[in-house]
């Protein structure tokens, strides 16, 4: 079936409204925040807005009929192209399917569709005193189905884990059309081990085997009180190495994170009112729970640090813990700014290494920038090893593209070599496939053969993750 | 220059890496939700025109409109793009590729000329008055005009006989001993639409000590030429109003108009005016350029009368997007009320969010601008307030639309009207 017969049967299926066909509406659907859609533009066929799991329904039978490939897209705020149609096909925009379908406080669990934004949903939690732990930088743009998607976690992984965690069920329209619900078909239960755990295994399966369209999650308490400590660092490797006298000492906050003299400047440059000291590296540690509790641990935590930092502050006010915060959380985008001819690309920026080999690893980074020339912004959630590296380039600049390209690959080697992964939470996409072998060996050939029985045609997704 | 070349579009474009911060603000995106209006796809669609991967027809331009240009985006741009002017400049650069007739009209001949802009106001007030705007509703002849504006003509209500220059000598004495000589930047809604803002902010600049001077032959600010892709006309403009307003000696130069201070301010003057012959003598200007309300506070420090009798008002104050966002002026505009006896101000809800009105967008998107419109009201509304008090014409004139549309017993006013009420202890 070529574009223009699809296009005309999706029209008929769905009407104008709720599709793009045009060319140059299509082009907006190129993109997500990768470097490698930067480099290369590749539209889908149509754009759909699904807002039921019968309409996800109908576009399965119709694709998986006509052998026509299928991508589920979020808000697009991915850094792998794990929502761009690399292969061409039809792509679901789920950011619009966005009810919290019900909140059920009694059992600590909330149903949504794929389409809520994730602080949109802490924002309603909130009311009843709950709370969705996973805590991405791009909270007030990702959605829940983006997240489930890519098995999400972000600033607060070390206390709370990832997505998968909070994951109690799912309703997933499969690639031939069938819908499948994992979790037990009526079970509101929080503990569940009976059967083959088939939730867990379409945690992360970045829409390669099939469309997820309800969530069931489950929801914390929310913590009474945070607080916040800023410890500053003019030796890099002072930095890792206080992160592991904090846990040795006996505990364990909710987030870490680290922010290196290119990130620090960036962040000042973005928000200017944070004043974030000057120095080689910047941890901050988040620890949350009751407010006896909040101030051991922060008591605890300035001790540690105190140890090697040039200076601790301690912050428990609500503005200051929010300018901190904000601080790390804009340094993605933020990092752009180290160079006012350059911006900062989305590539190589997610391994996840032993904490052990943290500064190791660091050291090997900075090393590889001075090899290749450019400049790499590091930060992240430190507290489980996962670094981002944010290189910082001219991307109209050929010969910088090709360096960059074979710094990324190192980067990408590097963390297997160090015993890490090349995706900590960004996941895989159409970036980082090349070194699925690599990684995972045996293993690998299982992931196809799992990918065979679920979408035996291949139209969910291809070109990604395995 | 040519449009690749212009400083936004050189060093900006590349550092945008489409995170979609700019989606989760945008007024338009919440209403339309798709990639097509998020700033960051506005902002890929200038990079497809820089790297001629898309031809600069009238398609394009239509995508690029689908923009209010509240610069909210740019606001919160981690990567720091002035997403707005990216916008601009690239609407520009398509328009002039497709330039079409009456836009030339309206915007090169029309909106350039004072005399001519004030009698098409004159026309419109005529058909206001004889009704003949009815009539023409009435017979369905006003879906014969262009675009949008079958619908949007309702939102021209109500426009005044008088001009506030007709009404406004050119020259102001200060009551009491002169502390500054200001120029007062007249933009064409307040002249046109307003003209008792006008009579107001002359009458609180000069009870303060203020010398009022208004030169004659000032031009429009040139904002709705640029978001109108007539970025060569709003140069020319900017650079009128600069000889113009260089040629007294002026310590400030002030406009009670949100998008007249946005649009003569240094940033902007420096998209339109650098690297020009212009740049040394519009920096000088845009130096003196200030807000109303800005200046109340900060330089006048304004007390108004004691006045214990006043009666007590509620009052909610809408942001306009070219002071809150464009020149971050939130607080001022909110003292001005504290300040006033008797008046309560109730902040509403988002309050910092753009009404739809957004100079002409309301006219050329009409039903997409009342959507954003309800939502605006609606908080507004929740307040419990009289009035609602803004400090741009185009958000006052759409403030008063939606207020009539949803029946509310609300008035809108700018504060210095408020002000000057005060002094004069009106009501």
């Amino acid at each position: 079936m070529d574009k223009s017969a699809i296009q005309e049967e999706l029209l008929k299926m769905f009407g104008p409204d709720r599709l793009l066909h045009d060319e140059l509406d299509l082009m907006y659907y190129s993109y997500d925040s990768s470097f490698l859609t930067k480099l290369e533009t590749t539209s889908p066929y149509a754009v759909v807005f699904p807002r039921s799991t019968e309409d996800v329904q109908k576009i399965m039978q119709f694709a998986y009929q006509n052998d026509i490939n299928v991508i589920p897209r979020g808000a697009g705020t991915g850094e792998t192209g794990g929502c761009v149609a690399v292969q061409g096909g039809i792509v679901l925009d789920l950011s619009t399917w966005d009810d919290i379908v019900e909140i059920d406080e009694k059992n600590m669990q909330v149903i949504v569709r794929p389409g809520v934004i994730h602080a949109k949903l802490n924002e309603e939690l909130a009311k009843y005193n709950l709370f969705f732990p996973p805590d991405p930088g791009s909270s007030l743009m990702c959605t829940i189905g983006g997240m489930v998607a890519n098995n999400a976690s972000g600033l607060r992984a070390v206390k709370y884990g990832c997505t998968e965690q909070y994951i109690l069920g799912l309703e997933v329209v499969l690639p031939n059309g069938d819908i499948m619900i994992t979790g037990g078909m009526k079970s509101r239960a929080i503990k569940n081990v009976s059967g083959l755990n088939l939730t867990k295994l379409m945690v992360g399966s970045e829409g390669i085997l099939g469309v997820i369209t309800r969530i069931r999650l489950r929801c914390f308490p929310k913590p009474q009180a945070r607080g916040i400590a800023m410890a500053v660092f003019d030796k890099l490797d002072d930095a890792p190495a206080t992160v592991l006298d904090v846990y040795q000492a006996g505990i364990l906050p909710s987030g870490i994170e680290i922010l290196d003299s290119s990130a620090i400047k960036a962040v000042n440059d973005f928000k200017p009112h944070i004043k974030l000291p000057e120095a080689e590296a910047i941890l901050l540690f988040e620890v949350d729970g009751n407010p006896p509790s909040v101030e051991f641990e922060g008591n605890v935590i300035r001790e540690m640090a105190s140890k090697r930092a040039r200076s601790v502050e301690w912050a428990t006010e609500a503005r200051r813990m929010a300018e901190l915060w904000e601080g790390r959380s804009v340094t993605a985008a933020a990092a752009a700014r180290v160079r006012p001819d350059g911006t900062r690309i989305f590539a190589g920026e997610d391994i996840s290494v032993p904490l052990s080999r943290v500064a190791d690893t660091l050291r090997a980074i900075r090393a590889l920038g001075v090899k290749y020339g450019i400049q790499v912004v590091n930060y992240g959630h430190i507290g489980d090893g996962n670094v981002h590296t944010a290189p910082v380039i001219n991307p109209e600049n050929p010969e910088e593209v090709e360096k960059v390209l074979k710094l990324v690959d190192e980067i990408h080697r590097l963390a297997i070599e160090m015993e890490g992964t090349t995706t900590g939470e960004h996941g895989v996409g159409a970036v980082r496939r090349q070194y699925a072998h690599l990684e995972h060996g045996t293993a690998h050939d299982y992931m196809l053969k799992t990918k065979q029985a679920f979408d035996p045609k291949g139209i969910m997704n291809p070109g990604k993750l395995i | 220059m040519d449009f690749k070349e212009l400083p936004v579009v050189k060093d900006q474009l590349m550092k945008c890496v489409r995170c979609g911060k700019c989606r989760s603000v945008c007024p338009v995106f919440a209403e339309i939700g798709n990639e097509t209006v998020a700033p960051r796809g506005h902002v890929f669609m200038v990079q497809m025109l820089k790297d001629g991967k898309v031809n600069p027809d009238q398609q394009v331009y239509d995508h690029l409109s689908n923009c209010l240009m509240c610069e909210t985006c740019t606001v919160n741009c981690p990567s720091g793009i002035d997403i707005h002017e990216l916008n601009a400049a690239a609407r520009s650069y398509v328009y002039n590729k497709n330039p079409n007739l009456a836009k030339e009209m309206i915007f090169d001949t029309m909106w350039t000329n004072p005399t001519l802009l004030k009698h098409a106001i004159r026309i419109m007030w005529g058909a206001q008055k004889t009704g003949a705007q009815s009539l023409g509703r009435h017979l369905g002849l006003t879906k014969l005009l262009p675009g949008d504006m079958p619908k949007a003509e309702k939102i021209l209500s109500d426009i005044p006989f008088r001009s506030a220059k007709s009404q406004l000598p050119s020259t102001n004495a200060a009551q009491g001993d002169k502390k500054y000589t200001v120029g007062y930047f007249l933009g064409c809604a307040t002249d046109l639409l307003y003209p008792e803002v006008a009579l107001a902010a002359v009458d609180v600049l000069t009870r303060n000590g203020c010398e009022v001077i208004i030169p004659r032959g000032m031009k429009c600010c040139g904002l709705p030429h640029l978001a109108n892709g007539k970025m060569d006309t709003a140069q020319r403009l900017a650079a009128d109003n600069v000889k113009i307003f260089n040629a007294h000696d002026f310590d400030y130069i002030v406009t009670d108009c949100a998008s007249c201070s946005s649009a003569l301010s240094a940033k902007n003057m420096q998209l339109l005016l650098g690297g020009t012959e212009h740049e040394i003598e519009a920096r000088k200007f845009s130096g003196k350029v200030m807000d109303l309300n800005y200046f109340l506070i900060n330089v006048l420090d304004i007390k108004p009368p004691v006045n214990k009798n006043a009666p007590s008002i509620k009052v909610t104050y809408h942001d306009p997007c070219h002071l809150a966002n464009a020149q971050g002026i939130k607080s001022e505009p909110r003292e001005v009320l504290r300040r006033i006896p008797g008046v309560e101000l109730v902040e509403m809800k988002d309050a910092n969010r753009c009404c739809g009105g957004s100079g002409t967008f309301s006219l050329t998107h009409y039903d997409l601008s009342m959507q954003i419109l309800d939502r605006k009201i609606n908080n507004a509304s929740d307040t419990g307030a009289a009035l609602i008090a803004t400090c741009c014409p185009s958000c006052t004139m759409q403030l008063k639309h939606g207020v009539d549309k949803h029946g509310l017993p609300m008035e809108v006013v700018h504060p210095v009207q408020l002000l000057s009420a005060s002094y004069n202890n009106r009501s």
